[in-house]
Parts: C-alpha cells; sequence; structure tokens
C-alpha cells in the first residue's frame, strides 16, 4: 500500500467497561466519526483490547478493505502496541493505526458528559484527519548488546549481576564505596527471621567477585550515558584509591597511619585511618586511601613540602620518621625550619579556627631532633645512574636544590661557587643569629654525601666561561648547566657623596661580618629600608654594640619584612624611623658624618601597588650618624656572561638585570643552559629559590632524556591552595567553627640583654611535649597527609599516591540503577534532641552498636560506656509526617522490633516503642510482632511530642523523658528511658535527581526513581532498557529488594534472549530538492546527527544516530525536514480535525 | 450512518449557553504527556476545553503549528515540556524556550494577546501540576474572551 491510496479509515471506540462510557457517549462518538471524510466504518465496543475488540479491527482490514485504523480508547502508552500488532497480523502497515486518548485524557478527567463527550469527537476527528495522511513506516531492529550494567552494589546489584551473569553474560557492577556490599552490610540481624545480615550477605559478595563475568568498579561513578536500549555507550570514572590491586589485605599499612578521623561506616562513632577498608568482609580487599584533595600546606609551598605529613608525624612522637620525610623532599631542611617565611602558614585550615599550626618550627624541631640522635643521616641511593654530567653555577639555595634533586635521580652533579664558603646567601647574607652556621653545614653536607661535588673559590666569567661550560671544553664536559648565580650586588642609593667612607650597601655589611672581612661599625648607624636584609644588618649592626635606627620612606603597613623579624629587632632596641628618606651623604674628610634627609608623606597607589612617597616641599633636615648601610635592594650582577669581546650575548636580560627563561621549564635561550633563583626572579625568598631549583631539575631531566619541554608546569605552588571543603577541613570532619580552640604554640627566645651581645640563635626551638601538642593542631585536610608511612611498610609495594582516576567507556546493552537511600537527618526533628542529647542515637547508629564489627563490639552502650536501663524506641522519624516526609518508610516497625528483641537480648533494660500505626504486613512479620511483645517489649501508640533531659529526684542520675499521647488509653505519658533509638526515615540519596538526569529517568513526587506503571510495570521506566530496583525506587525491605532485582534480571534477560531490538521509525529524514543548505539544522541536533554535504550543499541526517525528536524539522525554515510519524501535515490535518466545530459536518 | 447531535454552544452544561473557549495543548511524549496521563490515572479533573496534540519532543512544536491554530479557531496554545535539564532528547526543551520568547513577541505584533501562549514545564510525576496548568490556562483565556483574529 502507498500513500497514494484511497484512504479508508476504520474507527474503533471503546468503552471500557464503564471507564469511558460512563462518561462519553460513546455512540454519539462513533456516529460523528462516521460522517468523517474517508471513514467507511465506525464502531464502537465494550473492551476494544480484548480478543474479540481485536479481531474486530482484523475482519474490517481484511475483509472491508480498512486501510487507516483510530482506536478511540486509552492512552497511546498503555495499548498503542496492542493494536499495532492487531493491524500488522491483518496484513496492514502498523503505523497506519492510530490511538485517540479518549480515557486518561477525557473520560476520567472530565465530569460533564456533553463536554466529554464533544471533547471526544473532536479528539476522534483529530486523529481521523491525522491518520488519512499516516504513510507505512518500516521500523528497524539493533542487535542487543548482552553485557549489562548494574549502579549501585547494594544487595539489589549483587543479586541482579548473579542472576544476569548465571545465564553466562557479562556484567559491570559499578559502586560509589570502596566496597560492594550496600547498606545491608552495616546491618547485624535481619527481620523476621534474625539472620546474620552479614552471614547471607557475604557469600553473595564473594560469589561477584570471583565469577570471571562480574566486573566490580568499586570507588566510581557513571557519569554519562548515551545511546538508547540494546547498545548504550556509559562513561565511568573510577576514583584513584591509591593503593593497587597488588594489595594483599595484610593490614600493617593501618598500623603506621598518623591520621585518624571519624569513621562513616560506623556513623561516625568510631574512627579510622586515612589508609582503610570499609569493613573485614569487604568485596574488594584491596584498601583505599581517603585522600580528599591535597593539604593546602603542600599545595602553598613552591618545593610541595608535605607538611602535613611530617606534622601529623611529630604529633605521634614519631620524630625520627618526620625527619626522613622532610629529608625525602627538602635539601635544606635545617635552614627550611629557621628562615623560611612560610607559606604553609598561610594556607593553613587551622587559621579558620584560630591560628596557622606553627609549621616552621616544627620542622626545626624535627631536624633539631634528628640532629641530637642521628649525627649521620645516610641519603637513599639515586634512583638511576645516568652518565650525564650536569653543573650548577652558585651554591645558594636554588643551586643546592637542583644538584640535590638531579643527584637524587642519578646525575654527576658539580657545583661551582665563587666564594670559599657554599651557601650562598645563606652564607653570606643570613646573619647567624638566625641560622647558625653548623646548621647550614649540616643540609650542606648532606647533599655532599649524595655525591655531588662542590668546588668552591671558583668563578664563573673569572675561571672559566658559560662558553666552556655548554661546549664541553676539557675538564668541563657538562650535557647542562644551571645558572643561579644569584642576587648579590646591592644598589645604590643613588644620592650625592655616596661612595664616602663609612657608607656600605646592606648585602656587603652582611657578607663582609659573616666571611671575617674588615668592616668597620660606627656608633651611630642608619641602615635605609625596609626589607628583610635592611633588618639583617640592623640586627647584627646592634650586635656589633651600634645604636641603630632604620630609616623608612613609607610606613610600618608597606614594610616588607617579615612580622617575627620586626618584633625581634624592635625588642633588640633597634628604632624605626618611618616616612623618611635620604638625599645627601654629609661628609667630613671624606668620611661620613650624617645624613641630609627629607620627610615624605603618602601619595596615590603605585605599580607595586603600595602608596608612592612624596617628599613634602621644605622639610630637609640634617641626621648624625657614623656608617651609613643602604639595605634598598640587589640585583644581579651580569659580569661571569661576558662573552668574547665582538661576539654576540647569548643570554638575553631584562632592564633588572635577570636572566631571561621560560618561566615555567626556566630553560634560557641557550638550549642546554637553564637559569632560576634569585639571579631569575630578582631578590626573592629562600624557599623561592629551592623551587626555581626543583623546577630547573626537572626540566633538565627531561630535557636531558630527550622529552619535550612544552606546557611543563612542574612544581608550581597553587595560587589559590584553601581546600575544596569551605566549612570543614575534610568531608566528616565537624566545621571549623564547631572545632575546639586551641591557641598556637610559641618558641622560647634568650633573653634580649643577652643575645644582642652575640651571633647565638634567638629561637630556642620546641621541647618534644610543646612539639607534639602543637603538632596535634594539625587537622589533616583531605584526610590524607601524604607521610608515605603506610608506602614504607607495604611488603608488596602496592601504595600509588600518584594514583589518577580512571575514566573508562563501557559497551552495554541494559542498565540496572539500584543506587539506593539515605537515611533522614534526625537532626531536623528538634523536639526529638538528636545531636544534642549523646544518648539519643539513630536506627543505624543502634544498628551499627549491635554489630559486632561495630564501634561497641556489639554492645548497647550510652555516651558513658554504661549499659543503658530503659530504652525508648520512637517510630515514624521523618516519615508519615507533614513536615518533611508523607509517606511511610515501611521498613522502620519491623526494624523498630528487631531492635527490641535485640535488646531485651543483649540486656538487662526496660523496652519500650512508640509507633503510630504497625506495619506488619510481610511473610512473617506480624508473627515476629506477637513473638516480641511476649518477650516483654511495651509497645505506646502514639506519636512522640519530645524528648527532653532530665534528673532523678535526688539530683543526679541524668536521663532522657519521652513524652508522648498514649492514644489507646487517651493519656499523656512520660516513659524516663536511659536511651532513645530515632527511627529515620530513608529518603532519595541526595543526588537522585543528578542520577535521575544522567540515567533518563523520572522522579516521583517524594523523589524515588519512578517506575513505567506502579503496578504492572514496577521494575521498569520510561527509558527503554533502564530498569530500577531497591531503595532508589521508594522504601523497601530486604525481600522486596531482592525480588524487585531478580524482576530486573530476568527483564534483563528475556531481552539478551530475544537478541534485537526493534528501533522506531520515528526519524527525521532531508529532502534534498528543498534543502538550501542553510544549516540552522546542524546546531541544533544534540546527537550530531545532522552533518551538512559540502558537495551537494545539503543537510544530511544520519538514520543510525537520529532519535526523532523533530527539534529540526520543526526550525527547517525551508520545511525540507520530514519527520516520520510526526509530519506538518499529519499534525496540521489533527489540528484542523480537533478544532473543527463538532457536529456541523 | 451518522446520528446528528446538537454540539453547537453546548460544550459545557448544555443549560449554559456561554461561550466555551478551545484550547490546544502541544504536549512531549516523555514528560508532560505521561504527566497528563497520570492526572487522568489518578482522577484529577481538568478543564474539558483543553485538548491535547502528542509530539515527541516539545523541540518538535513549530510556531506555525500554534499560528495555524488560532487560526482554525483555538482561543490558546499550551506548550509542555521535561523540566530544564531533564529533556529526554537532552536539550529540546530549550530550543522550544527560544522560539516561544521570539513567539511570543510576535504574535503581540499581530494584535494577539501573548498572554495566549503559555510554555510549561510538566513532568511525568507531576499529574497535578498538569491538571492546575490545564485548569489555569482555561480561566486566563475565559478572561481574555474569545480570540479574533482579522481575516
Amino acid at each position: 500500500m502507498t500513500a497514494t491510496d484511497e484512504a479508508r479509515i476504520g474507527v474503533y471506540v471503546c468503552h471500557c467497561g464503564f471507564n469511558i462510557a460512563a462518561t462519553v457517549d460513546v455512540e454519539a462518538v462513533r456516529d460523528i466519526a462516521a460522517g468523517q471524510p474517508g471513514v467507511v466504518m465506525a464502531r464502537d465496543y465494550e473492551f476494544m483490547c480484548s480478543n474479540a475488540g481485536q479481531d474486530l479491527i482484523k475482519r474490517d482490514i481484511e475483509e472491508n478493505g480498512v486501510n487507516r485504523v483510530v482506536v478511540a480508547a486509552c492512552s497511546p502508552l498503555m495499548h498503542e502496541p496492542t493494536f499495532r500488532a492487531a493491524g500488522e497480523e491483518a496484513g496492514l502497515n502498523p503505523y497506519l493505526v492510530h490511538i485517540a486518548n479518549i480515557r486518561e485524557q477525557c473520560a476520567w478527567v472530565h465530569q460533564n458528559r456533553v463536554a466529554a463527550t464533544a471533547k471526544a469527537e473532536s479528539l476522534v476527528n483529530g486523529a481521523v484527519a491525522r491518520v488519512a495522511l499516516h504513510e507505512p513506516l518500516e521500523a528497524t531492529y539493533a542487535d542487543v548488546n548482552p553485557t549489562t550494567l548494574v549502579v549501585g552494589g547494594g544487595i539489589a546489584g549483587i543479586q541482579a549481576a548473579l542472576d544476569i551473569s548465571d545465564a553466562g553474560n557479562e556484567v559491570y557492577v559499578v559502586e560509589r564505596q570502596s566496597t560492594i556490599g550496600g547498606m545491608m552490610a552495616r546491618f547485624d540481624k535481619t527481620f523476621p527471621t534474625l539472620d546474620c545480615a552479614a552471614c547471607i550477605l557475604t557469600p553473595k559478595m564473594v560469589s561477584a567477585d570471583r565469577r570471571d563475568n562480574i566486573h566490580l568498579v568499586t570507588n566510581a561513578e557513571v557519569e554519562a550515558v548515551d545511546g538508547f536500549v540494546g547498545n548504550f555507550t556509559v562513561r565511568v570514572r573510577e576514583k584513584a584509591r591509591f593503593v593497587t590491586v597488588d594489595c594483599t589485605s595484610c593490614g600493617e599499612c593501618v598500623t603506621v597511619c598518623p591520621v585518624t578521623v571519624p569513621d562513616p561506616f560506623d556513623e561516625y562513632m568510631s574512627t579510622r585511618t586515612a589508609i582503610h577498608k570499609a569493613f573485614p568482609q569487604a568485596i574488594p580487599s584491596t584498601y583505599t586511601i581517603d585522600r580528599q584533595g591535597k593539604p593546602p600546606c603542600m599545595e602553598a609551598c613552591p618545593i610541595h613540602q608535605n607538611a602535613a605529613g611530617y606534622v601529623s608525624l611529630i604529633a605521634e612522637g614519631r620524630f625520627a620518621e618526620a625527619a626522613k620525610l622532610i629529608r625525602r623532599q627538602n635539601p635544606l631542611p635545617f635552614i627550611c625550619g629557621r628562615v623560611c617565611y612560610s607559606p604553609c602558614e598561610d594556607a593553613c585550615s587551622r587559621t579558620l579556627v584560630e591560628e596557622p599550626v606553627a609549621i616552621r618550627s616544627l620542622k626545626r624541631f624535627a631536624m633539631d631532633w634528628e640532629r641530637e640522635h642521628e649525627p649521620e643521616p645516610v641519603p637513599e641511593a639515586p634512583e638511576h645512574d645516568y652518565s650525564e654530567k650536569v653543573a650548577v653555577v652558585g651554591s645558594g639555595p636554588a643551586g643546592l636544590t637542583c644538584a640535590f634533586d638531579l643527584a637524587k635521580e642519578g646525575y654527576k652533579v658539580t657545583v661551582f661557587e665563587k666564594h670559599d664558603r657554599l651557601g650562598g646567601m645563606l652564607a653570606v647574607g643570613l646573619p647567624t643569629y638566625r641560622c647558625p652556621r653548623p646548621v647550614v653545614d649540616r643540609d650542606i653536607d648532606y647533599i655532599k654525601r649524595m655525591g655531588v661535588d662542590m668546588r668552591t673559590g671558583t668563578e664563573l666569567g673569572r675561571d672559566f666561561t658559560l662558553d666552556e661550560l655548554t661546549n664541553g671544553a676539557p675538564g668541563y664536559e657538562y650535557s647542562a648547566v644551571f645558572v643561579a648565580v644569584g642576587a648579590q650586588e646591592g644598589i645604590a642609593l643613588d644620592i650625592p657623596n655616596e661612595d664616602a667612607e663609612g657608607v656600605v650597601t646592606g648585602i656587603d655589611y652582611l657578607r663582609n661580618l659573616n666571611l671575617d672581612l674588615p668592616q668597620e661599625t660606627g656608633p651611630r648607624v642608619a641602615v635605609v629600608g625596609g626589607g628583610n636584609t635592611a633588618l639583617d644588618a640592623a640586627r647584627a649592626a646592634r650586635r656589633e654594640g651600634a645604636e641603630v635606627t632604620v630609616l623608612y620612606r613609607r610606613t610600618r603597613a608597606e614594610m616588607p619584612a617579615e612580622e617575627d623579624e620586626f618584633d625581634d629587632a624592635v625588642a633588640e632596641g633597634v628604632r624605626f624611623e618611618y616616612l623618611v628618606a635620604p638625599v645627601e651623604v654629609l661628609v667630613t674628610d671624606g668620611r661620613v658624618r650624617g645624613l641630609e634627609c627629607v620627610t615624605m608623606e603618602l601619595g596615590e597607589t603605585d605599580g607595586s601597588g603600595r602608596p608612592r612617597p612624596v617628599p613634602i616641599e621644605g622639610s630637609n633636615h640634617e641626621r648624625e650618624f657614623d656608617t651609613v648601610i643602604a639595605a634598598i635592594s640587589q640585583h644581579p650582577d651580569q659580569d661571569w656572561s661576558n662573552t668574547p669581546a665582538g661576539e654576540p650575548t647569548v643570554l638575553t636580560f631584562s632592564r633588572w638585570g635577570t636572566v631571561e627563561v621560560d618561566p615555567d621549564s626556566l630553560q634560557s635561550t641557550i638550549p642546554n643552559v637553564f637559569a632560576g633563583g634569585d639571579a631569575v626572579l630578582g631578590p626573592a625568598t629562600v624557599v623561592e629559590a629551592m623551587g626555581q631549583g626543583r623546577r630547573a631539575a626537572e626540566a633538565i631531566d627531561k630535557h636531558l632524556r630527550g622529552l619535550p619541554l612544552d606546557g611543563f608546569t612542574s612544581h608550581m605552588p597553587s595560587p589559590d591552595p584553601r581546600y575544596g571543603f569551605e566549612e570543614r577541613p575534610y568531608a566528616q570532619s565537624p566545621e571549623y567553627a564547631d572545632i575546639e580552640k586551641a591557641p598556637r604554640a610559641t618558641m622560647p627566645k634568650r633573653p634580649v640583654d643577652i643575645r644582642v651581645t652575640d651571633y647565638d640563635e634567638v629561637d630556642l626551638g620546641f621541647s618534644e611535649e610543646e612539639a607534639r601538642s602543637e603538632a596535634q593542631r594539625c587537622l589533616h585536610c583531605g584526610v590524607c597527609v601524604e607521610c608515605h608511612a603506610c608506602d614504607d611498610v607495604c611488603a608488596p609495594k602496592a601504595i600509588d599516591l600518584d594514583m589518577e582516576d580512571t575514566l573508562t567507556t563501557l559497551e552495554v546493552g541494559q542498565i540496572m540503577v539500584a543506587t539506593g537511600f539515605k537515611t533522614f537527618d534526625a537532626t531536623r526533628m528538634t523536639p526529638y534532641g538528636y545531636g544534642r542529647y549523646p544518648n539519643v542515637v539513630t536506627s543505624l547508629e543502634f544498628e551499627r552498636m549491635l554489630n559486632s564489627t561495630g564501634p561497641t563490639g556489639g554492645k548497647v552502650l550510652m555516651a558513658n560506656g554504661e549499659e543503658p536501663r530503659a530504652i525508648g524506641i520512637v517510630h515514624c522519624v521523618g516519615s508519615r509526617d507533614e513536615h518533611f516526609n508523607r509517606y511511610c518508610s515501611r521498613v522502620c516497625c519491623m526494624a523498630a522490633l528487631k531492635f527490641a528483641h535485640l535488646a531485651i537480648e543483649r540486656t538487662d533494660a526496660d523496652v519500650y516503642q512508640f509507633y503510630i500505626d504497625m506495619r506488619a504486613f510481610g511473610k512473617g512479620y506480624e508473627e515476629f510482632y506477637s513473638r516480641v511483645l511476649h518477650e516483654g517489649s511495651t509497645v505506646i501508640r502514639g506519636k512522640v511530642a519530645e524528648i527532653v533531659p532530665s534528673l532523678s529526684s535526688n539530683g543526679d542520675e541524668p536521663h532522657l523523658i519521652i513524652r508522648a499521647e498514649d492514644t489507646l488509653i487517651g493519656r499523656f505519658r512520660e516513659i524516663p528511658v536511659d536511651m532513645a533509638v530515632l527511627c529515620s526515615a530513608l529518603e532519595p540519596q541526595a543526588d537522585a535527581e543528578e542520577m535521575g538526569r544522567v540515567f533518563s529517568l523520572s522522579r516521583s513526587p517524594d523523589g524515588f526513581f519512578l517506575e513505567r506503571h506502579p503496578k504492572l510495570d514496577p521494575v521498569g521506566t520510561t527509558t527503554d532498557g533502564v530498569y530500577i530496583a531497591g531503595c532508589s525506587q521508594g522504601p523497601k525491605d530486604i525481600p522486596d529488594t531482592v525480588a524487585q532485582a531478580q524482576a530486573s534480571a530476568a527483564r534483563i534477560l528475556a531481552l539478551i534472549g530475544r537478541g534485537e531490538v526493534l528501533i522506531d521509525p520515528v526519524r527525521a529524514t532531508v529532502n534534498e530538492a528543498l534543502c538550501g543548505g542553510c544549516k540552522t539544522c546542524l546546531s541544533l541536533c544534540p546527537y550530531t546527527a545532522i552533518t551538512f554535504d559540502e558537495e551537494k550543499e545539503v543537510a544530511v541526517v544520519n538514520e543510525a544516530l537520529c532519535k526523532g525528536c523533530g527539534t529540526c524539522v520543526a526550525a527547517c525554515p525551508a520545511s525540507a525536514i520530514t519527520g516520520a510519524g510526526f509530519t506538518d501535515d499529519q499534525i496540521l490535518a489533527e489540528l484542523t480535525g480537533l478544532l473543527a466545530p463538532v457536529g456541523t459536518r | 450512518m451518522a446520528v446528528a447531535i446538537e454540539h453547537e454552544a453546548s460544550i459545557d452544561a448544555p443549560a449554559v449557553k456561554e461561550w466555551q473557549p478551545r484550547i490546544i495543548a502541544f504536549l512531549c511524549n516523555w514528560c508532560s504527556y505521561t504527566g497528563a496521563d497520570l492526572a487522568g490515572i489518578s482522577r484529577i479533573q481538568w478543564d474539558p476545553s483543553v485538548s491535547i496534540v502528542r509530539v515527541m519532543c516539545s523541540g518538535r512544536m513549530d510556531p506555525t503549528f500554534v499560528a495555524k491554530a488560532f487560526e482554525l479557531g483555538a482561543d490558546g496554545v499550551i506548550i509542555s515540556g521535561c523540566h530544564p535539564g531533564d529533556c529526554h532528547y537532552q536539550e529540546g526543551n530549550y530550543k522550544t524556550l527560544r522560539r516561544v520568547h521570539l513567539l511570543k513577541r510576535l504574535v503581540a505584533g499581530f494584535g494577539i494577546d501573548a498572554e495566549r501562549i503559555r510554555l510549561v514545564w510538566v513532568s511525568a510525576s507531576e499529574g497535578d501540576q498538569w491538571a492546575e496548568t490545564a485548569n489555569d490556562m482555561a480561566r486566563e483565556i475565559r478572561s481574555l474572551g474569545p480570540l479574533r483574529l482579522q481575516t
């Protein structure tokens, strides 16, 4: 048959018993239909869906030449397949059958018979007009991929997976937690049989694990689902668990992990370590590291020192391990423990409670402890043995870090230092009262023991040239060079008479003192500048016996010097004068006698973000000084880069004199020359220079291994190290506001009057007790502190802290969603006092208490560790309640009876139940109810009004009073108990909405996933090929959950057995003759099913990708796209029929 | 064969000979049509002046359909799709949203009150919301009165 055939339409109006006929005059509808153009047959019948009804249609097609069918009956979502099949059996193309919905959308929703009849007539008229234009369509079939995805590894998911795999099919089980087992794994006994939950669950878990055709993907979530029934493409993110499958589950790691956090598996009633296994029988048995992001202290550090790690070890008194951990990443741990500006402390989350943890002082403590207990720590052997040699020029923090990292990697490193003493600025610029000489030497000695060759007194540009280094001149066979010459040239004040005797730069002054070179300090010293060097020079001058005045041109607020140093300087008697600047050195006989100064005021903000100091006219005044120390800034000298006259300089320099390099890889314009530290940054801090050294080492390693340096961003301190959770340090922690405050410890210092007389260290360090208690202030942001303790003890070497999430794409035919529930947050029910009174517990907490592997080892105990004398079990908390959830959670009555039984069995307590209605509807449930009553549990029918604390008459023995109306005796009652158990409602998972979107599932008003039909299709969904089971569909107990899981499995197996799935022919096609090539449709298609044929300049629809939504059809300005089954003509005809005045044609 | 029944002006109670509006509703197959069916299953009553045309996606709604409906005598048009983010076809409802904004401005230019077009989101579980939408639209159109197109 073709569309050109004359339409001979048969109309069949169904009474549906009384369902339609009671409201719609079906005979009248039939008669109106009979008068419509093209209608050759109009009938009404009591039940069109019956065999007899279908036979009417078939007979009319076969005997009366009907070639179009309209059935006016129930919704097409109910019986369209039935009637299409009937037509097909009689030889009619099924798409020539159309349904007019006169039941759900007419008879059932209107009461006025006349109005309902008129509307039914219109609906039939519309259908008749439409069906006349229907064309035969050919459905296609697609193969069904037998591999199935089960989402959720609770008892529903496990059961379905077992059933489906039993039939020989592959099953993927994606589970969010680190173990399968779901909620059931946390239960103790199950009602009404009192089976041990674990005893009946774990064999199934083990079985699922053992089967070759079940693939457990734990710690994972489904991110996206694409495709259609039979052929879904699913993207799964398996979160890194940081432990590989090599884990033998020996549990050694747990004994060394320094972090303990509340355990969600035990409802936070017990603690577990960061590396953990959810419960003893967990499947897979591989341990998992709870790692919720990186600690901010580590993220903020330019060398990524894992401060949280050593702090946690110190808290446990494991000082040697702490020191070892520090050494792992830090080549200059002693120095950093004293002079680092500690960006880690700025990032520390403890600031959100009160003050940051004293991280730098704790590092110093750990290293001092090491010095006392281990005189010569031995470095680990290098990871490789490379033949390449690398030259490092400069032995400051940048150079030493680079040398340390490269030596650790296995390169032969030579460090060239122009001074006779190693350490760069650490040796010449750092006063010993801040960082004693032996401390610097200890750090450098350790690097020497790693095999780094240190050559002092050899200067680049004087003893050898850059050219010699880079081109492998004899004696200088180096594959790469790291230039870290620092910025050691003090910048002059640029005022008259600056070259007078008695004027010195800050850096020269400190160097002369440090290297015991001649340096005179007069009785009155002026230090010009406000940075750390200025303060170091000032404090050093105090120790030389001078009266010291710091002249700074801005105010204290703009001063770059660190807070601690400033405080120490003030304590030591250094005087500060602000808003003053020298304009001329006053000289007598070529010697300083003072400074002519000018007073400043603060003007507008300059390029550095600070207000610009502006001289006040006429404020010039003279000051008397014997020595002037100019410490305003430093810059690198460039003498070392001198190339022979006439040759071009190959390195390039900025206008500040710093070497220009790639900011990420630190590679210079010469490919095998890298530069870093102050030579690149300008004067910066120790740890910033170290960060540069580390980055250079990594880049040099890559360069020497022949790897590209593009996109090199390693070891950048994070610009915003703050941890992801805003109100708490990790997911299961209390909020910052609720964490008990503990003040930050401060190190004792030597008395001021003594310390200004010598160069001995000012700060005295922590005692062991002080260090431990300070370290215990660490909040363990993100849980794992990366201390590597587990790594050190793991025999099979299964720890992999570098593990990343894996994204997998699965091809599956069908999907079962069994994502379970969450429990009602009982704190919302404020009159019951949960969260305020420690002995008000939730059902899940009580369940864990009863479990032999739970927090109390199976004993019912109050917060004080005693057994309760009376227990009140409160039903319907958050269920059957207008304020929270109107529905019944279905499991609580029986769970409460189970609790009563177990409490009676295990304690001497009196047990009371407060219920609204006792729902014991399942097999054996009523009998269990009777049994518990006979065991002596008291039941009181009435909703609990409130739970309040109380004391006994003699004023002690605190307990709780449960207040409720006993509706059976009509009296208000107050029952004293020691413990109240709240049977919390079952609620949809917090992310049910998002999951619903991923799987295209609708949700009922209560938020649970919506089944296709509440009675006849309780496991199907509106998305073909996606099924639901268990509590994600609604609250239910274990037997019902398992039944639904098995029902889903049966449905899945049925389709696998059939092997193919019908693809609806509702598809878009492009009429090439009409297509103008405007490409409007291309961007509209969410499935990218439309492409553009550049040759023909027309749009082309890929039928395999098209889902038939019709969005492109509606948008085509040329009406060139046709949507089969829903063409413009068909819909316009339906409108014409619908809107025609009824009964007048 | 046809039995003549007097239908003119008798769409509502036959005793009341007042004007009854005619409203066409385009409902997407996956959310809104199923939601309207749910209203039926739950016997939630709604105004019989609303008749539903099923389309696979609200994105199939061609502005021409609305124009044609008005031309053929409809007094109001409802377009209903899945809630934003819930579209069975990922984003068809967003396309509809854009079109309806434009369409409302366009019909206003032709002297048709833009309130005669209403775009709503009704999910498969929102039978009561569908009934409320239909009733509310019927009330609105009754207060606006019949659409008189100048032809």
